[in-house]
């Protein structure tokens, strides 16, 4: 399953992970785009759905742990929900792969998928999270979200609600970006590169000896 | 101490950290940590807590401008629908901070037990699959190959005149060619390295190699004297001792 180019796919999509998660977390963005490279997994491995949730939680936990030692202390708690968003991008965006690939791009059916798909990632990834930052934070972690969770707050919601709300507010707009980031790096990949991906470990290891 | 005790105090301290709610167990959880830095860290310590309150400082400012600035009240008075003061935000924030420095500082506090030793070392001492060891020493390479391909593309789009040197509206409106050129440059790199390089230089044969012949301790008996102040205190905070 871990064949080399699959485990280079997830260095690479974990370094992207953390290279855009940290940016927008240091900016304080109501928003978090620290999950485009687990998308990115599961679309580039979409010929192979388990491999695909493999590499892209792997992907997804590795770039937690690096977020969480180095940026984010409070990173490492939400490895439940970057297992679930690998999980609905396997079962549900990576289903779609060829759409998002095909050339000419189909615009409709494109923002459709990346709206619907996002959308989904979105509401899946916010029931997730809201018990870990409401019981375990209190509602406010490191993230511009805190903005929206107080807002709530303050408009007399219980702290569950409030971070519920919250989740269910910015999560399916961060999704939908994010799905939109993964979607457009997908279409940029060279084909031998996926191609590789898809190659089990003696063809790729045949292509990478010649 | 060995890097597998080193990765086991971390988790200890983690789970402690989250653990304690009272004086009594953070009072503890911190003794644990300011004799690991003395006998352990010394000289680095000063470091080591100097990059803590870096991460913590602007953490803690920012939950004190929206709990105690905006919200005004704590969690648990929120939970119990009481009307809340500014005073027990404050507090609320202040037991957040102390947890988030704890975790903080132990993994400086350890990354410099260990700044002897290369990246490769301390990745080849830890007790894991090789598949896992192989994936982590693949994840350090690339990054420093991300790291060239954000170079690379930076200056191609600023000589091409898509980006400009300094911070300007161009670059928010081609920040995403950037992105998309850095991709693509480092997935051009990997597959040179997996095509060529790697084979040419017989690579992750060596890598694997190496892996399977390390022969290093799973933990050393100082490991032991650490996990157990650790747990003690962790059990303590947990409100068990």
């Amino acid at each position: 399953m871990f064949t080399t180019p699959r485990l280079v796919l997830i260095a690479l999509c974990a370094a992207l992970n953390v290279a855009v998660g940290s940016i927008v977390y240091l900016l304080k963005l109501p928003i978090y785009l620290d999950s485009v490279g687990i998308i990115l997994c599961a679309l580039l491995l979409a010929s192979d759905r388990w491999a695909g949730f493999a590499c892209a939680s792997v992907a997804g936990t590795i770039s937690c742990v690096i977020i969480f030692l180095l940026v984010n202390p409070f990173f490492i708690w939400f490895e439940l929900t970057v297992i679930a968003i690998a999980l609905v991008s396997v079962l549900l965006t990576a289903r779609f792969a060829d759409t998002l690939r095909a050339r000419p791009l189909p615009n409709a059916k494109f923002a459709a998928i990346v709206l619907i798909c996002g959308i989904v990632t979105g509401v899946v990834s916010a029931i997730v999270s809201a018990p870990v930052v409401a019981y375990l934070f209190g509602g406010v972690t490191g993230s511009g979200s805190a903005f929206v969770v107080a807002f709530f707050l303050k408009t007399g919601q219980q702290l569950l609600n409030a971070t519920l709300l919250s989740g269910l507010t910015a999560d399916p707009i961060d999704k939908v970006l994010q799905v939109l980031f993964a979607a457009l790096l997908y279409r940029a990949t060279p084909g031998d590169f996926i191609a590789m991906l898809a190659a089990r470990e003696a063809t790729s290891a045949t292509s990478a000896a010649r | 101490m060995t890097p597998n005790g080193a990765a086991l105090f971390v988790i200890v301290m983690l789970i402690g950290a989250l653990a304690a709610s009272g004086p009594l167990g953070f009072s503890l959880l911190y003794a644990v940590l300011v004799a690991f830095a003395l006998v352990e860290v010394r000289a680095g310590t000063t470091t080591a807590l100097t990059r803590s309150a870096v991460i913590v400082l602007p953490l803690a400012a920012f939950m004190a401008a929206v709990w105690i600035g905006f919200v005004g009240r704590s969690p648990a008075e929120i939970a119990a629908g009481a009307s809340g003061t500014r005073a027990a935000a404050a507090a609320y924030v202040l037991t957040v901070c102390l947890r988030l420095f704890l975790i903080v500082a132990a993994i400086q506090l350890v990354l410099l037990r260990f700044v002897h030793l290369t990246p490769l070392q301390f990745i080849c001492a830890l007790r894991l699959p090789v598949t896992a060891k192989r994936l982590l020493a693949l994840t350090l390479s690339l990054t420093e190959t991300l790291r060239q391909a954000v170079d690379r593309a930076r200056t191609a789009l600023i000589a091409a005149g898509v980006i400009t040197r300094r911070m300007s509206l161009r670059n928010l409106v081609h920040g995403w060619v950037l992105v998309q050129t850095v991709w693509l440059s480092a997935i051009t790199i990997a597959v040179g390295r997996m095509r060529d390089k790697w084979p040419i230089e017989g690579t992750l044969g060596r890598l694997d190699d190496l892996f399977q012949r390390a022969r290093t301790p799973s933990l050393a008996p100082g490991d032991a004297v650490w996990l157990s102040l650790g747990v003690g205190a962790a059990l303590f905070g947990l409100g068990i001792g």
